[in-house]
């Protein structure tokens, strides 16, 4: 009943109604517009909301997220640029349609997917994240230390990147966020002596750097790309295309539930699997892949929304981010002083329920904001970036000074956001970077719990492990990252894929 | 500016984790020098962290930074070796397609914002920023510039100030007094 309470607390307070839906609404124009990023929109609303109570500055963000990840799809179809990293897929083919002057008919079929996947992601986290928590109070401290490394290796592994350089990027993540004073015996950690590095580096600065500046310097390579016109014509699909394509919706679903809920992979790494699998699996495609084909639409759009609540998984059981935007996301409830993990669920179910119904709820303005208003929608979009880049630039230092007032900050976020310019541009992924600065403090009090409580001894932590049901499966996943990455399975891959 | 003009590949600019940029099989132009800058610096970081606990015991404070550190220097020393032997791009150079004497720009006046923000204060800051950066990048006329830069920056200062009640230095504006006027306005001096 108090479940049933949370659940609907959205619903009965008008105020968080509306920040859910000004969220949803700024959520889809953030996504659309490239060089925004729901990433860089949620780093730099931490900064701004945290003077607020917890319920009304989830809310927000938790709009912000689910219009977001929606909205990149948009300006895909329209100009065949993806607003947003989740939005990759679905230019595929969706410009093709567009092409053709089936913009709103791609339009449609891609909010009312999304909207389903959405939905999917919701329910698997609401059945399923209770018992995953009943479960995760049995974890020990070498699990949490396993499952924190499998997170950081999965963004490498699973993207199109190199796997080195993802570890390179999650390693520097830990180790940003060791800066500082240990906790527990206030020894300095990597502060050269600098006094001002003794408080360690403000996690926003990093990421508003990461997400929001080195993006905005990324963009001013295209500043001059310019935007083209598009007509609209019918938008809500008919109930008959929505039925033909609910099998491989469901299954498109289920893998970008999975991927969400894996630590660290997020809706652009679902949106590209599932595409990968609809071309698998269809074997008649509305058009040929790449062509404009309908399923080439359904199964990103299903499935970087339905990554959402996947990404809630493990994010409310263990504390343990499912992608980017939930690290933030964890940081924030930090900040307003909950502890993400298996406790909140017991102490705190409100949270989790209210949660839920806040995704609920922000669900359902996608549904309507994405089926209205797309004539509005192309002018904002067709914003130049001349003027775009510097209101981001604008927007991240006054997020960056925000949070403690402090120039240095501004200058955190400048270097990082450089350093994070660098990275893209030679093929470092960044999202193991903030995976490693949120997940750093757990990995190294985890570490550091279960090696005190084998009394300092390598030998027993093995054992352990190998005699732990759960922490063998973890061991074992990490080691198969390596291996997937060794020459002879690269190799084993290619004859695989050459004999097709 | 020429690198208005230049055609650049944006798949090679990282977009996100699943596509993180970068060129398979070639090495871009400054690569290998951003690549030895790593080894440096995770050797560095590896130095200091050894400084920290050394080995004294495996649950001391330095462990984990060691540990961390290792695997950069290992990986970043994996990638120098990969990076090497790789043929450079043909196409590309660091002044058109890393970084562009626009970023250098953009990187300055940030820089110059910081040191402003204090002294000058919040609003006389960001107009400034707003429009040399708006006035660079569009290259359109004055009047554009400042009607585009102050209608923006009067629109975040509302929002922000008054929504977020995020506090910015004020420097040499009266801030206080002038929404203590507005209110005096709205409110009829409640």
């Amino acid at each position: 009943m108090d479940a049933l309470m949370a659940f609907l607390t959205v619903f009965t307070q008008p105020q968080l109604l509306l920040l859910v839906a000004a969220g949803t609404f700024a959520g889809v124009y953030v996504g659309a517009i490239p060089g925004l990023s729901v990433t860089m929109a949620v780093s730099i609303l931490i900064s701004f909301t945290f003077s607020w109570d917890v319920l009304p500055a989830i809310s927000l963000m938790i709009g912000v997220y689910m219009g977001g990840v929606y909205g990149g799809s948009r300006t895909a179809i329209l100009l065949n640029i993806p607003g947003a990293p989740s939005a990759i897929a679905t230019a595929m083919d969706g410009y093709p349609m567009a092409q053709r002057g089936e913009a709103g008919e791609a339009i449609g079929i891609t909010t009312v997917m999304s909207f389903f996947g959405g939905f999917v992601g919701i329910a698997v986290l609401a059945l399923l994240a209770p018992t995953v928590s009943d479960f995760a109070i049995r974890f020990q401290p070498r699990d949490y230390m396993l499952i924190a490394v499998l997170g950081i290796l999965l963004v490498g592994s699973l993207s199109s990147g190199s796997l080195v350089k993802g570890i390179f990027a999650g390693a520097l993540g830990i180790g940003i966020g060791a800066v500082g004073m240990d906790p527990l015996t206030f020894t300095e950690r990597f502060t050269f002596d600098i006094p001002l590095l003794r408080g360690g580096i403000s996690f926003i600065a990093v990421m508003i750097g990461m997400f929001g500046v080195s993006e905005a310097l990324m963009q001013l390579h295209n500043i001059d790309t310019p935007a083209i016109k598009q007509k609209i014509s019918r938008i809500v699909p008919s109930f008959g295309t929505i039925r033909k394509h609910l099998p491989l919706s469901l299954q498109t679903s289920s893998l970008g539930v999975l991927i969400g809920a894996l630590p660290g992979t997020g809706g652009d790494i679902a949106a590209l699997m599932a595409y990968d699998h609809a071309k698998r699996v269809t074997k008649s495609p509305s058009r040929p892949f790449g062509q404009g084909a309908i399923e080439g639409l359904v199964a990103p759009e299903t499935a970087n929304n339905a990554a959402v609540g996947g990404a809630f998984i493990p994010m409310m059981t263990l504390g343990i981010p499912g992608d980017a935007v939930t690290a933030i996301m964890i940081g924030a409830l930090f900040i307003h002083g909950l502890n993400p993990g298996p406790l909140l669920m017991v102490d705190q179910p409100d949270m989790f329920w209210f949660i839920v119904g806040a995704l609920v709820t922000a669900n359902c303005f996608m549904l309507l904001f994405g089926l209205t208003g797309i004539k509005l929608f192309t002018r904002i979009v067709e914003m130049p970036r001349a003027v775009l880049i510097p209101l981001i630039l604008l927007l991240s230092i006054v997020g960056a000074y925000a949070v403690n007032n402090a120039i240095t900050d501004v200058y955190w976020m400048l270097g990082f956001g450089v350093f994070g310019y660098f990275m893209r541009h030679y093929g470092y992924p960044l999202g193991p970077v903030i995976l490693g600065v949120i997940l750093s403090r757990l990995l190294d009090d985890n570490w550091r719990r279960a090696i005190i409580s084998e009394r300092e001894d390598l030998g027993r932590f093995f054992y352990g492990i190998v005699t732990s049901p759960l922490s063998l499966c973890l061991l074992v996943a990490v080691i198969l990252i390596f291996v997937s990455q060794t020459p002879l399975w690269t190799r084993f891959r290619k004859k695989e894929s050459s004999a097709k | 500016m020429q690198d208005h003009v230049h055609p650049h590949d944006s798949a090679r600019d990282g977009s996100s984790d699943a596509t993180p940029g970068g060129m398979p099989g070639k090495r871009r132009p400054g690569e290998l020098l951003f690549t030895v800058f790593l080894v440096l610096f995770s050797g560095v970081l590896l130095w200091n962290a050894f400084g920290i606990s050394g080995f004294e015991a495996l649950s001391g404070p330095g462990a984990v930074p060691m540990a961390t550190a290792a695997v950069m220097l290992v990986s970043a020393l994996i990638v120098l070796v990969r990076t090497l032997p790789l043929p450079r791009t043909t196409d590309e150079t660091v002044m058109r397609d890393i970084l562009p004497p626009l970023a250098i720009v953009i990187v300055l006046l940030l820089v110059a914002y910081g040191l402003l923000l204090r002294p000058l204060g919040f609003l006389p800051t960001s107009a400034l920023f707003l429009i040399a950066a708006i006035k660079i990048l569009s290259r359109r006329g004055w009047g554009f510039t400042v009607a585009v830069s102050l209608g923006s920056l009067v629109l975040i200062y509302l929002v922000f100030r008054i929504v977020f009640s995020v506090l910015m230095p004020a420097g040499i504006v009266p801030e206080g007094e002038m929404l203590q006027a507005l209110r005096d306005l709205f409110g009829g001096g409640v």
